[in-house]
């Protein structure tokens, strides 16, 4: 009785089922695979699984099965690990935005009389629609992530992000061996003058241009964050002592070449900046910084618009 | 209950005084006193583990038939003990058979 | 809590040498997987309020790591949650032992995390279940932590029971800084139905 029923639910369920020996030949094989597939049941059964469909990943997914024989464990494949075993196609080919039905995998292993797994039984999910909500919530929360990330006046990077970036670097200078990364801090000059005289408006619009000018000489890995008021941070991965003095250098010149144009006046703008460089081992983000704030108070100190690199001596 | 499951599966006829111990310095002790002729021993245990019971032993000239009696089933764990001069290895849950066929093969009598 | 809820001094011995057979076996398919010797260590049984439960786990594994864990449901004879919580080395150094090259990509390490999680929950479990004669099932393993706190394995704020059991076994190597915990937890039904199966475990002997 139950195995009349029982073949009716395996055959119609729409869950593809399929079962295999341990020379992976199809033992079973539902609708849903034939459906899915175009390969019906007579056709399937008794042929080798990877004969069948020579695009599966041949060693992966052996190794898969032959676990469950010798572990006689149940085994698991994720569609956010292998977004699908078969490349079928899914129901939703105008809203999905996805290639093929996205899909989990259980294998489980059939024992018999003796306890011994005679054969391995498959289900699988069709979980596209899962992958569909989940991957529309992974945008949202990357949106939100960026906008959180991100100040708004200059739409350079926050200080907190800017700061969790460097623990990041730091964190892979030491574990993989990376170059050590220069840490860049810049300050305008005189920019409390630039407010009274302008107004916070002329201050803004001072920020923004030099936030624009500083992007332009910066490489796509270089993090460019504002620190405080009128004071920018910048990150320089795998750039030394030379390379970051001449980035700090085309910064410096970039603010300072040319006017900011507000409203019928020219604003003139210049920066002060120090730089310091991470040694493996030796530092913590904390100490860095305070490295490149010493070589930007000396900037300051020695005139103003201008570049220091952090000595040691100048500590004392 | 490690214990209660040893003693269940020991031969019926085998005339002699067990002594129990709860953990690797137990063990020791009761060998110290010559309580163990014959030691069942396991080797997760807290305090001292079998490996250390072993080593202990043999440092003092192992005067004692010891049978690692254990859930390590990795092949290193039967290699290494048999190294420590333990004389067999029966994997948990033991089996009366088992240690009777151990006990016979070793002469010991029953 | 209830007295049915706790387990007797025998039923806890049974349980820790039941554990302990089969955390035997689990041991031997990490030690096969990795090719090295794995050490196993005595389980630690606890049932506790689930207020507590943070601090329970933070005790077996340890507070301010930060860990990688994933988890799986069983369901069948007893039902429960177990979980395979590997510290920050392990989780690293489980690639590297098993002879993948640095530039593995993110979800392929994953998905190793998820499969040996998957071997150790199933080979322990299942080990359980065969000595109770119980039969479980297994849910698909998640990833439920990353390189995040303790804190991060249950949300405190929605759980649905008063007590759990908590059982710990824990697998360290001998030739590399690799740890991992592997946690059962049941819910008080499946405590009751634990505490049958043990019973009748100590009546077979």
């Amino acid at each position: 009785m139950l195995g009349e029923i029982g073949d009716f639910i395996v055959t119609e369920v729409s869950v593809g089922i399929f079962a295999l020996d341990k020379t992976y030949n199809v033992l079973v094989w539902n609708r849903f695979m034939a459906d899915h597939s175009g390969i019906s049941a007579e056709n399937a059964i008794g042929r080798n699984l990877f004969e069948l469909f020579p695009e599966l990943p041949q060693k992966w997914l052996s190794k898969k099965i032959d676990s469950v024989f010798v572990l006689r464990n149940f085994a698991f494949t994720s569609w956010e690990q292998r977004p699908y075993l078969f490349p079928f196609r899914h129901n939703r080919p105008i809203t999905g935005g996805i290639d093929y039905m996205q899909q989990n995998a259980t294998f489980m292993p059939v024992r018999d009389a003796d306890g011994e797994v005679s054969a391995v039984a498959v289900t699988l999910f069709d979980v596209t629609d899962a992958a569909v909500y989940q991957s529309m919530l992974k945008q949202a929360m990357a949106k939100l992530e960026e906008s959180s990330s991100r100040d708004g006046l200059t739409g350079v990077y926050n200080r907190r992000f800017t700061e969790a970036r460097l623990i990041d670097e730091i964190g892979r200078v030491e574990r993989y061996h990376h170059d050590p990364f220069s840490v860049v801090l810049l300050d305008l000059d005189h920019f409390k003058q630039v407010n009274d005289t302008y107004g916070h408006l002329g201050g803004d619009e001072v920020l923004r241009v030099v936030a624009d000018r500083v992007r332009g000489v910066l490489r796509d890995t270089d993090v460019f964050g504002r620190y405080g008021g009128e004071e920018f941070l910048l990150m320089l991965p795998q750039t030394n002592r030379e390379g970051a003095m001449v980035v700090a250098e085309r910064i410096r010149f970039a603010i300072g070449s040319e006017t900011v144009q507000f409203n019928d006046t020219e604003i003139r703008v210049t920066s002060s900046l120090g730089v310091a460089v991470y040694v493996p081992g030796s530092q913590n983000v904390e100490e860095v910084k305070q490295q490149a704030d010493e070589a930007l108070y000396a900037s300051k100190r020695s005139g103003r618009n201008r570049v220091t690199f952090y000595e040691a001596s100048q500590a004392a | 209950m490690a214990r209660k499951m040893l003693i269940k599966a020991l031969p019926a006829s085998w005339n002699v005084e067990i002594t129990q111990a709860s953990n690797g310095r137990e063990a020791v002790a009761a060998y110290h006193a010559g309580k163990a002729d014959v030691m069942f021993l396991d080797l997760t245990m807290p305090e001292m583990d079998g490996y250390a019971v072993l080593e202990t032993l043999q440092h003092e000239g192992l005067d004692s038939f010891v049978i690692v009696v254990s859930a390590d089933i990795q092949p290193l764990a039967r290699e290494r003990v048999r190294a420590l001069g333990a004389a067999a290895f029966i994997k948990k849950p033991v089996d009366a058979v088992q240690i009777e066929r151990v006990l016979r093969e070793y002469g010991i009598e029953l | 809590m209830t007295a049915e809820l706790l387990l007797s001094e025998d039923q806890r011995d049974a349980l820790q040498e039941v554990t302990n057979i089969a955390m035997g076996q689990a041991g031997a398919r990490l030690a096969q997987i990795l090719d090295t010797f794995v050490h196993l260590s005595v389980p630690r049984i606890n049932i506790t309020g689930s207020a507590q439960i943070t601090q329970a786990i933070e005790h077996m594994v340890g507070s301010g790591a930060s860990i990688t864990a994933i988890r799986q449901s069983f369901g069948g004879t007893l039902h429960g949650e177990a979980m395979v919580v590997y510290d920050e080395l392990g989780c690293r150094n489980l690639a590297d032992l098993m002879g993948y090259e640095d530039d593995m990509g993110q979800a392929q390490e994953r998905e190793l995390l998820l499969d040996v999680g998957n071997v150790l929950v199933g080979a322990c479990l299942n080990g359980v279940a065969d000595l109770l004669n119980a039969t479980l099932s297994f849910s698909a393993p998640t990833l439920i932590a990353e390189n995040a706190g303790v804190d991060r394995l249950i949300n405190t704020q929605q759980l649905t029971w008063n007590y759990a059991l908590l059982v710990e076994v824990r697998f360290t190597l001998e030739i590399r800084d690799f740890t991992c915990h592997l946690l059962t937890l049941m819910p008080e039904e499946s405590i009751i139905q634990l505490k049958n199966a043990l019973d009748t475990f100590m009546d077979n002997l």
